[in-house]
């Protein structure tokens, strides 16, 4: 479920945008990072802003403006320097790498013993006796649905049509007299942002943070977006976003049911690839459907 | 076009069943061996106790021919034990395969066993390995949760991580091994104590041992070299070790890290041009590369030191190491004690195995004009 926010963040590059944004796998433990190193640091002055909100809240919004900074990065490596979309994601990620762990101090930091989100009085005293073992999936539901009906607003906005106009047709923004480059660091910059949410939530959620907890975090979010969009082609009631999350639910079922079957995480991989490459194979020919009708 | 997609559709259905029916057919002879097990225990009591009593009839027959006994040391070990009242079931999640931790498994098992928890017998043990992906190990550990196993086993610290925080939740206890440093992994509070329902075994290397070994081969070195991930959790803490006992030998130490396994040949190159010889930590990346390692360093007639026995057969000079099997029996004893309500988890403290076991490669040695000291040749446990 966690990973449903960071998916709803690759259907706004992979989808929207059109541009494969490899800077996720840097930008998820970017998220981590920044809220171990907040969990745990001593600094007074970081210290003074738990008298108001807690840590563990507040790591949430820094994670998500601190990932936007990355993807901003990517953007501008992209945009202005004119350096292709793979290559520049490319770049960040590689970059990440050292500043999470200098972020984070180590490359692996437990946060066992503090308060987080899933685990603070406030939230033991709300959930107590038999509704304790829905906090987690109660507390990750919010945050998820919060995320997205920011997004959806947001995506209906006149910044958010423009956007999504980007990816579709971008020489209908240009005569919008819009600068194209800008609508795609901004969008890079909120895809980033949310990838990185998500990896604050996970870092959290696992109460440890690790600098390999980003590896795959790209390929694991285009399987949810990819699979969730082709159950949302079908039933169109439903908005992309919510295909994204339900596209996330159900690889991470897939995963658990391949353990639950014995299958060793090695054949898990395959799986996955051959999941993906199929999925991919169906997509395009109802692409090629739509292009031969019109 | 949609006879086409019909066409892909119907082939993506044959792959899945082809999946579903692997796994279940993996399932099914798995049910089919565990089946007998678990009715031999579940059946009724009546079993348990003719089994016992078969072991007790077993001891009586070793009691009037001690000839027996003598011969077969291990096979007594297992028989003589008596089977513990109960049923369990353990997870073992371990996070990668190779020799230590498989050795660690089959440390823990055999542990067990010397407690009166026989896998199969009256103990159901579900081993998944998490390929070094921590979404997997996190995922591997729900489902322990889930299924509420009476145990869960963590083996390195990833995975002993993700064991504790789904557990903790869960109050399942947990057990770990092969992790170097439980405090710096949250495992362990920093005066030794345990955080709660979590205690197991540290892999620490005797890097003392080491080191005076090390001495004792190459008297006038000066400089050793250990190469080093700088993501991995483990090889911080013995780095640290090493820093701090360095200097009591008169070595320096020169220390490279690296983010993936594609550095290591430039790093190695860079680190030869510095060092007299190198030394391994149990870094997961730089050991998976050691055949570069070990042919650049050969090149240079520079001597590397492995931290275990599996590195020594590749081709280190010598390694004293911690005897992994024996760490995996001690930790599978402290799960028995757990499991059979000898002590409380809580107030068991983690155990560090203090002897290390040394191993030396000869003709490694031989190949780099080294003479390896006799008394080191009469103490080691194993020679190639």
């Amino acid at each position: 479920m966690i990973f449903a926010i960071m998916a709803m963040g690759i259907y706004i590059t992979y989808s929207i945008l059109d541009f494969p944004d490899l800077t996720a796998d840097g930008s998820f433990p970017l998220g981590g990072a920044v809220t171990a190193a907040l969990m745990t640091s001593g600094v007074s002055g970081i210290r003074i802003f738990e008298l108001f909100i807690p840590m563990y809240i507040l790591a949430l919004p820094i994670a998500f403006l601190i990932g936007m900074l990355a993807g901003i990065a990517t953007g501008i490596i992209h945009v202005k320097f004119k350096i292709r979309d793979l290559i520049s994601g490319i770049i960040v990620m590689t970059g990440l790498f050292t500043i999470n762990l200098r972020i984070a101090g180590a490359a692996n930091v437990p946060i066992f013993r503090l308060e987080n989100l899933f685990q603070n009085p406030f939230v033991s005293r709300l959930f107590s006796g038999a509704l304790q073992p829905y906090t987690n999936f109660v507390i990750i539901f919010l945050a998820v649905f919060l995320c997205k009906s920011v997004l959806d607003a947001y995506l209906k906005t006149k910044s958010g049509l423009i956007l999504r106009a980007v990816g579709d047709n971008s020489q209908f923004v240009t005569t919008l007299a819009v600068d194209k480059g800008n609508v795609k660091i901004l969008g890079l910059a909120i895809a980033n942002g949310l990838i990185a949410l998500s990896g604050s939530l996970m870092t959290q959620w696992q109460r440890v943070f690790d600098l390999q907890q980003g590896t795959g975090t790209m390929v694991i979010g285009l399987a949810s977006v990819i699979i969730g969009m082709s159950f949302t082609k079908q039933l169109s009631f439903l908005k992309a976003t919510t295909g994204a999350i339900i596209g996330s639910i159900l690889y991470r079922a897939c995963i658990a049911i391949a353990i639950q079957l014995g299958l060793s995480a090695n054949d898990l991989k395959l799986i996955t690839a051959v999941l993906l490459f199929v999925i991919l194979v169906l997509s395009q020919s109802k692409k090629k459907k739509v292009n031969a009708n019109a | 076009m949609k006879k086409n997609s019909k066409i892909i559709l119907g082939v993506i259905c044959c792959l899945f069943a082809l999946v579903f029916l692997s796994g279940c057919a993996e399932k099914e002879t798995e049910k089919a061996t565990s089946i007998p097990a678990t009715q031999s225990v579940t059946e009724s009591s009546s079993v348990a106790v003719t089994e016992e009593s078969i072991a007790t009839q077993t001891e009586k027959i070793e009691e009037t021919n001690p000839v027996s006994s003598a011969n077969a040391t291990s096979n007594v070990e297992t028989t003589e034990v008596k089977l513990a009242e109960g049923n369990f079931t353990i997870g073992i999640n371990q996070f990668a395969e190779h020799g230590s931790l498989d050795n660690c498994r089959k440390g823990f098992i055999e542990g067990l066993a010397s407690k009166g928890l026989v896998e199969g017998k009256n103990l159901t043990i579900d081993y998944q390995n998490a390929q070094t992906d921590i979404g997997i190990a996190n995922q591997i550990a729900q489902i322990f949760v889930s299924k509420k196993v009476d145990l869960l086993c963590g083996i390195a610290t990833p995975s002993a991580q993700a064991c504790y925080n789904a557990a903790s939740k869960a109050g399942l206890p947990v057990i770990y091994t092969a992790v170097t440093s439980p405090e710096a992994a949250g495992l362990a509070n920093s005066d030794g104590t345990n955080p709660g329902k979590v205690t197991g075994t540290s892999d620490l290397l005797p890097a003392k041992a080491q080191l005076e070994m090390i001495r004792e081969v190459l008297p006038n070195a000066k400089k050793i070299g250990i190469l080093y991930t700088t993501s991995e959790a483990n090889s911080k803490p013995m780095i640290d070790l090493y820093q701090q006992l360095a200097p009591q030998y008169g070595f320096e130490l020169v220390i490279k890290g690296i983010s993936t396994g594609s550095d290591i040949p430039t790093a190695t190159d860079a680190i030869l041009n510095e060092v007299d010889c190198m030394t391994n930590l149990l870094d997961n990346t730089v050991v998976n590369s050691l055949a570069t390692i070990l042919d650049k360093a050969n090149a240079k007639k520079i001597p590397v030191f492995g931290s275990e026995i599996e590195q020594v057969r590749l081709g280190c000079v010598a390694a004293e190491g911690v005897d992994y099997v024996e760490l995996g029996k001690v930790t599978g004893q402290m799960a028995a004690d757990v499991l059979l309500g000898n002590g409380k988890i809580e107030d068991l403290k983690y155990k560090t195995i203090e002897e290390s076991n040394l191993y030396i490669n000869e003709t490694a040695a031989k190949n780099l004009g080294i003479t390896l000291p006799d008394s080191l040749k009469q103490r080691a446990v194993e020679t190639f």
